[in-house]
């Protein structure tokens, strides 16, 4: 036992030695959780995001009081807001004295060119047209704003949905205050969502899960193949079988050392997840744990069966990239996966991160499972049994002489 | 340039024998367009969502399929019972959903959709007002007419995203070919016979530029193809400022590699700080989602990527989006400038066997 535990720490201080293995185990998972969590955590919210926009008001000097300055204003306000954070918007409008239409030239070639998300334009005559509409009743056409975007920018998109809300919002003060909708008289309006929850959950819990088992992944499918392939290829297990030391108790010293990387794996991304990000799941369960060393163990094992696919370290590490990028989008461990065609639906069937990740997901409330429950365990251990079987078969301890 | 001839020669040999390094180059783009291709085809693109509506009363159908048929390009599939509408989303045939009986509009969501249900709830609320107006009679005092700028037709989101790949794997290509390649000649000591010859260092990168770049060239061309016959998407190349770009922007990602080349000497931990900074440049560089989304300190790091500068060049080249000609001209003549500048500095590892 004690030649099996220091086995394991001898693999656990080799493996944290390699400043390329920190990055990767340790380092990466972080930076990706930070990255996603900073960039999708608090999509659509003010303070998080900011896109440049234009406003050309053709009314000219604006009149207080009149429609175009109450839209003008509430532009201005979102684009230099009180409170502290970001403003969702930082606005470019003409200078004073300088042509509206040139302006509007000038601010069209920088939307093209993808440097401004949307121009805004209040068309002359915009505040009379609006109060003969009024006066003429809803048979009358309503003036219009024009919103400039360009299409093939996503953020154009993105910034046309936000300026379409505020405009939404300006159109039903506007009814209100005019006494032309009754409010008693709305229908209510209830968001409901699948699995009994109150609300959907928060973008760092959905991630989380989905992060740690890509951890876990990229330590079974570049660690355990990368470790046995180069120490055999280095003649360095050579030197393991000369001593008393058998491959049960060298796979079982690995093995341990293996599941305790995967620990501080698990343990830094938890905390980063819960204390920098605010991520509020709870893994302390049994359930919960059986899973992620479940996961750990068929990670573990597909190692192994790279190793003995692959006839050197570095055909062990090219078949490991190949494999990793499909196993990994394939699998629904970033983004619920839907509406693939069958080839590629053949290997979200066939890959055991899909069924762990629905598993996982599921039993932490973040996801709906639509993996049948009992496969969700029988994959992964089939690919365990699968892959111990071809590992025994093939797997070779040294290098040929 | 006999020389040159002879190292160009040689070069193409190494190159076309390096089965795995080949792959690497001029498939694995492939893989990644038809990955993402697939996966991704409808995400980030809020009007092609799929709405699931059970209606079981009579009231106000009027005003709601007329809300609805306003909401844009959303597709609408019909339910006879809730039922049928949760287990729809449940398994993902629809993405949202909508309950009406008559009292209240019931958006029905799942939670497994965290990166797209910001944009459904949108779309609901937008439902929701309009439906509110219609039943009272009432019209919007002002209308948003949409006003769609630039020469070029509307493209779909993976019709961005793949030139964004395509600038990906040029960088990352022209990043292995010099740290990797180099430094795995350094350390077998095929640098050090070489330069007891007369041939000098610079025939030497001159041909691995030569072949590397050609071999870009032809993965890009690959991918492209691939990517119009596959998922039918449509560029307008413009083949000299194309030609001209992919073979600036491969130099200057060799110019970048000649860095790596610089600070490590193994070949396995150059090609794994080429992997680390193309993995960190690709979540940074706006290739997947836009860069307006990330907080300001990012935003400011991305500006200063050389893969956000080549995505956009990409973009332009391929006929997606449009550049200034003045921008396009710097980003090439910047990647020029690295490799310029650059190249000079690794001719003088080569000459420098003592180095390991």
């Amino acid at each position: 036992m004690k030649g099996v535990l220091l086995l394991a720490r001898a693999h656990l201080t080799s493996a944290l030695r390699e400043r390329i293995t920190l990055f990767w185990f340790l380092v990466f998972p972080i930076l990706l959780l930070a990255i996603l969590a900073l960039v999708f955590g608090n999509t659509g919210q003010e303070g998080s995001i900011q896109f440049p926009i234009a406003l050309v008001n053709e009314e000219g000097p604006t009149t207080e009081g009149s429609f175009s300055a109450m839209i003008v204003s509430i532009f201005e306000g979102m684009a230099n807001p009180n409170a502290e954070g970001e403003p969702i918007f930082s606005l470019a409008e003409p200078d004073p004295g300088e042509d509206p239409a040139s302006f509007l030239d000038r601010e069209e070639r920088l939307l093209r060119q993808g440097d401004l998300a949307a121009i805004i334009v209040i068309p002359d005559g915009f505040d009379d047209r609006l109060i003969r509409s009024f006066a003429a009743g809803p048979s009358a056409a309503p003036p219009a704003l024009q919103v400039y975007i360009n299409r093939n920018d996503a953020a154009s998109q993105m910034a046309s949905g936000i300026i379409e809300q505020v405009l939404a919002g300006v159109n039903r003060q506007i009814l209100i205050r005019s006494g032309a909708i009754d409010l008693t008289d709305e229908v209510s309006t209830d968001a409901v969502w699948i699995g009994g929850r109150e609300e959907g959950p928060s973008y760092i819990d959905f991630l989380l899960p989905g992060i740690i088992l890509m951890g876990f992944f990229t330590a079974g499918l570049f660690g355990v193949p990368g470790t046995i392939l180069f120490n055999r290829d280095r003649k360095i297990l050579r030197r393991y079988w000369v001593s008393p030391l058998t491959v049960p108790r060298y796979l079982a010293g690995f093995s341990l050392g293996h599941l305790a990387l995967c620990s501080l794996q698990f343990a830094l991304l938890y905390a980063v997840g819960r204390y920098a990000f605010g991520a509020r799941l709870d893994f302390a369960r049994p359930d919960i744990a059986l899973v992620l060393l479940l996961a750990v163990l068929t990670f573990m094992a597909f190692g192994f069966l790279i190793a003995s696919i692959a006839k050197t370290a570095n055909a062990g590490m090219a078949l490991a990239n190949v494999l990793n990028m499909p196993m990994m989008f394939l699998s629904g461990l970033f983004f619920p996966i839907s509406g693939l065609p069958l080839f590629l639906l053949v290997i979200v069937y066939i890959n055991p991160v899909s069924y762990l990740v629905d598993r996982l997901r599921a039993g932490l409330g973040v996801g709906t499972a639509t993996m049948p429950a009992p496969l969700t365990i029988a994959v992964p251990l089939a690919w365990i049994a699968l892959s111990a079987f071809v590992a025994a078969k093939r797997l070779r301890w040294d290098v040929e002489r | 340039m006999k020389a040159f001839v002879s190292l160009v020669s040689s070069e193409i040999r190494i190159t076309l024998r390096d089965r795995i390094g080949l792959f690497f180059t001029l498939i694995f783009p492939l893989i990644f367009i038809l990955i993402f291709g697939f996966l991704m085809g409808g995400l980030g693109k809020a009007d092609r969502a799929v709405l699931g509506i059970a209606i079981t009363t009579g009231t106000d159908l009027e005003s709601l399929e007329g809300a609805l048929q306003g909401a844009g390009a959303l597709k609408l599939v019909r339910f006879e019972t809730v039922e049928g509408l949760t287990d729809a989303i449940a398994s993902r045939k629809v993405d949202f959903g909508l309950e009406w009986a008559g009292d209240a509009l019931r958006f029905v969501y799942d939670p497994s959709h965290v990166q797209e249900n910001y944009a459904f709830e949108q779309m609901a609320r937008g439902i929701a007002d309009d439906f509110n107006l219609r039943r009272q009679g009432v019209t919007p005092p002002i209308e948003v007419e949409i006003v769609q700028v630039g020469g070029i037709e509307s493209k779909g989101w993976f019709n961005l995203v793949v030139p964004g790949i395509l600038a990906f794997s040029v960088l990352s290509a022209g990043l292995f070919a010099v740290s990797g390649h180099l430094t795995a000649m350094k350390e077998r000591r095929i640098l050090d016979r070489l330069i007891v010859t007369p041939m000098p260092p610079v025939a030497l990168l001159a041909a691995i530029a030569f072949v590397r770049t050609v071999i870009v060239y032809l993965s890009t061309l690959i991918t492209l193809g691939a990517s119009v016959l596959i998922f039918h998407l449509a560029f307008e190349i413009d083949w000299p400022s194309y030609t001209l770009f992919v073979v600036s922007a491969t130099l200057g990602s060799m110019g970048l590699g000649a860095v790596i080349a610089l600070l490590v000497r193994r070949p396995a931990s150059a090609g794994n700080l080429a992997n680390v900074l193309a993995m960190v440049m690709l979540f940074l560089s706006g290739i997947y989602f836009p860069v307006e989304l990330m907080p300001s300190f990012l935003r400011t790091l991305s500006k200063g990527l050389p893969l956000t500068h080549m995505a956009v060049a990409m973009r332009y080249v391929t006929g997606v989006t449009e550049m200034s000609p003045a921008r396009f001209w710097a980003t090439c003549l910047s990647l020029l400038g690295i490799a310029a500048v650059l190249f000079p500095l690794l001719a003088r590892y080569i000459v420098r066997p003592e180095r390991r």
